[in-house]
């Protein structure tokens, strides 16, 4: 296992185990910071060039749809290198949006990071 | 039980978050349970952020104006003679002086949304959420109106 420097406040931790990308978000995500978030988890996936990226959620109450976009270039992103993108310990409002935008079928979701590191 | 908001903020999408408490709050205070109030936050956030990145292009000191109103209405159920209802909503109107174009009216909304392809979620969210929504066209930027609406016990 290794960390990950982000020095990011929004993505404060993230480590690598094997070649899955573990990170955090903490706080909300809206358009004032969701392009901090594209930088750091692009970033991530540029350099460490991973098979999967795990996201925990769980300090994450609120997102809008430029947050939704975000992950969605993430996740297309890692799909091109034959990657996938799973995201856990989602809080509800969170989890009511990918419904409506009907990407909760499309990312893999998982209650914790161990249920995402064996999936 | 009628309240009044009047915000008047810069389309700086450092704002967004304080225009879309403003409302979860004034949602909360009427009885409004956490999740109509999130739901109308959420499209507060939406139109606003739209205003800011299609309407003023990204700048980011440009006029948004935000009115929120409670208000309570009899039901449809009165008017047809039945049991009597009333109903309590908060219309939100969100005024822009920017470039008039009605978002639906753009690329990304122009069919069924594929939920890889950006854009167009916001509107989703507000056919979805709200009760009614309507963009009205001025003869210098756009009025959206948003109404969101609970039963009274």
């Amino acid at each position: 296992m290794a960390d990950l420097n982000t020095n990011s406040n929004l993505i404060p931790s993230a480590r690598m185990e094997g070649d899955v990308v573990i990170a955090a978000v903490d706080g909300e995500v809206d358009l004032k910071n969701s392009p901090d978030l594209r930088e750091v988890l692009l970033d991530l996936i540029n350099t460490q060039k991973p098979k999967k990226v795990v996201l925990n959620l769980s300090k994450v109450s609120y997102m809008d749809s430029s947050a939704i976009a975000v992950l969605v270039e993430s996740l297309q992103k890692l799909r091109k290198a034959g990657g996938k993108m799973c995201l856990t310990n989602l809080q509800p409002r969170v989890r009511g949006l990918l419904e409506i935008a009907r990407l909760d079928s499309i990312f893999v979701l998982a209650k914790d990071e161990a249920e995402a590191l064996s999936k | 039980m009628s309240e009044e908001l009047r915000l008047n903020i810069t389309s700086d999408p450092a704002n967004l978050a304080e225009a879309r408490r403003a409302v979860e709050e004034l949602c909360a205070r009427h009885g409004f349970s956490a999740a109509a109030g999130a739901d109308l936050g959420l499209c507060v956030n939406e139109a606003v952020a739209n205003v800011i990145r299609h309407a003023y292009g990204g700048a980011k000191d440009r006029p948004i104006r935000i009115d929120a109103t409670v208000e309570s209405r009899a039901s449809g159920a009165i008017a047809a003679g039945k049991q009597s209802a009333v109903e309590l909503q908060v219309r939100v109107q969100i005024r822009d002086w920017g470039n008039g174009v009605d978002p639906r009216d753009l690329p990304e909304n122009a069919k069924p949304k594929d939920p890889l392809k950006p854009g167009g979620l916001g509107l989703i969210c507000m056919q979805r959420m709200l009760d009614e929504f309507e963009f009205r066209p001025q003869t210098d930027g756009m009025l959206l109106e948003m109404v969101k609406r609970r039963a009274v016990e």
